[in-house]
């Protein structure tokens, strides 16, 4: 070491440090609080890759559609597929087929992730619909109207299959400087989750409103709504 | 001496399984570390103190992103590390290094003059004063390479750059540092 570098050391030996807090309460307390297990990051993006070979797989499944896949989009962890055929889907009727209402605390544990909200008056949603602690939806009203926003991880076991008709516009947009996917018009296009605590079955509900899909952090946002292009990206760019 | 990666090594597993008392061991081991870390890059106690909480919080629950075999400690370093420099940005400002009192001598140390004493304290004030100009780039090299007298390997892991980025801009520093002292080394 040169002399300006020893001199360099020994300064540091020499500086004002507080003594180091004891760290080990409040750390636990955290973890506890939230009950997260590390994540298993390898293992999910093996299971997110499955999930995209099943995906495709299932989509091929459908006979008619077994010819006509006519384009493959992927963001976060959903992806979209054109068929010419939709399958058998079941209607979703109000908060059915959301999951489990919880609290917000009870949801933000369950999921393991803290859910990006809009700026809401007072307290914010009373309710979360959480699916197989992997998807977490809330309700808000946009101009008016009715939309749901879910959350899911980008990179985790559970994963959101689209398939849409080729009348439906999937355009790609900008939510924030990042990437999204505009689903609008046609007829309905059906929704399918894979559902990591019961293996991978499927549920697939029908979806007659518009659909943005954009990737925030380690999570992939939806919002579904009788919204415009531009109202739904407005309301997106106010999810903090 | 070899033992304890070999430990370290099996709390991390049993950490990654989920085991809180494994991690528990962990935070005690390095949390001294972790928070001198935050301290230095912060000047905040405070600031310093709620990023190396934060920084184990977030380790633990990145735990599966640690590749198995390689070293613990300059992957949580850097986790510290930019849990500090958000608080850091967000304050928009860092408070000042300083230099603690003086330690008193014991019995039988060979002590120097007053006059000594006052001189090198002074030097070291100047010296700490210089490394306070440098930009923020080359000021956390310098701090995480001798304050913390972390190896090039460690300071290029907490600070997120390429070993090569920290040789370069601890040479600059250095350079820029003995023009500000120049006559005084």
């Amino acid at each position: 070491m040169t002399p300006l570098e020893l001199r360099l050391q020994a300064l540091g030996h020499e500086l004002e440090v507080p003594p180091a807090p004891d760290l080990t309460a409040g750390v636990l307390e955290q973890l506890s609080l939230s009950g997260t297990r590390p994540f298993a990051w390898r293992r999910t993006a093996v299971l997110a890759l499955a999930l995209v070979v099943i995906a495709v797989a299932a989509a091929f499944a459908v006979p008619q559609a077994r010819t006509a896949i006519l384009r493959f989009f992927h963001i976060g962890g959903a992806t979209v597929i054109r068929v010419d055929t939709l399958p058998p889907a079941v209607e979703r009727k109000d908060a059915g087929g959301l999951g489990t209402p919880l609290s917000r605390a009870e949801a933000d544990r369950q999921l393991g992730f803290r859910l990006a909200l809009p700026r809401f008056t007072g307290d914010g949603p009373r309710r979360v619909y959480v699916i197989a602690d992997s998807v977490g939806t809330v309700v808000v009203r946009w101009h008016g109207r009715r939309v749901l926003l879910s959350e899911f991880p980008s990179f985790g076991a559970t994963s959101l299959k689209k398939l849409a008709v080729n009348a439906t516009i999937v355009d790609p947009v900008e939510v924030n400087g990042r990437a999204g996917l505009w689903l609008q018009g046609g007829p309905p296009h059906t929704l399918t989750y894979f559902d990591r605590q019961f293996g991978f079955r499927e549920t697939t509900v029908v979806i007659r409103g518009n659909v943005l899909l954009w990737v925030r952090g380690r999570l992939t946002l939806r919002l579904e709504g009788k919204l415009t292009r531009r109202q739904a990206i407005a309301l997106a760019q106010t999810i903090r | 001496m070899v033992d304890r990666p070999l430990e370290e090594t099996e709390l991390v597993e049993r950490a990654r399984r989920g085991d809180l008392r494994a991690w528990e061991t962990i935070v005690c081991t390095h949390q001294g570390i972790a928070f001198r870390t935050a301290y230095v890059l912060t000047g905040s106690a405070a600031d310093a103190e709620e990023a190396a909480q934060d920084g184990f919080v977030k380790a633990y629950r990145a735990l599966g992103r640690f590749r198995r075999g390689a070293s613990f400690r300059p992957w949580l370093l850097r986790i510290v590390a930019n849990e500090a420099h958000n608080r850091r940005r967000s304050a928009a400002r860092r408070e000042r290094l300083s230099l603690r009192a003086a330690a008193e001598a014991r019995p039988g140390d060979a002590v120097p003059s007053p006059e000594a004493a006052l001189l090198a304290r002074e030097n070291q004030e100047h010296l700490l004063a210089a490394v306070e100009r440098l930009s923020d780039d080359h000021r956390d090299a310098i701090t995480c390479r001798f304050f913390l007298d972390l190896t090039e390997d460690e300071t290029a892991a907490a600070l997120r750059v390429r070993r090569g980025t920290v040789k370069s801009r601890l040479s600059r520093a250095l350079e820029r540092l003995r023009e500000e002292l120049e006559g005084e080394l």
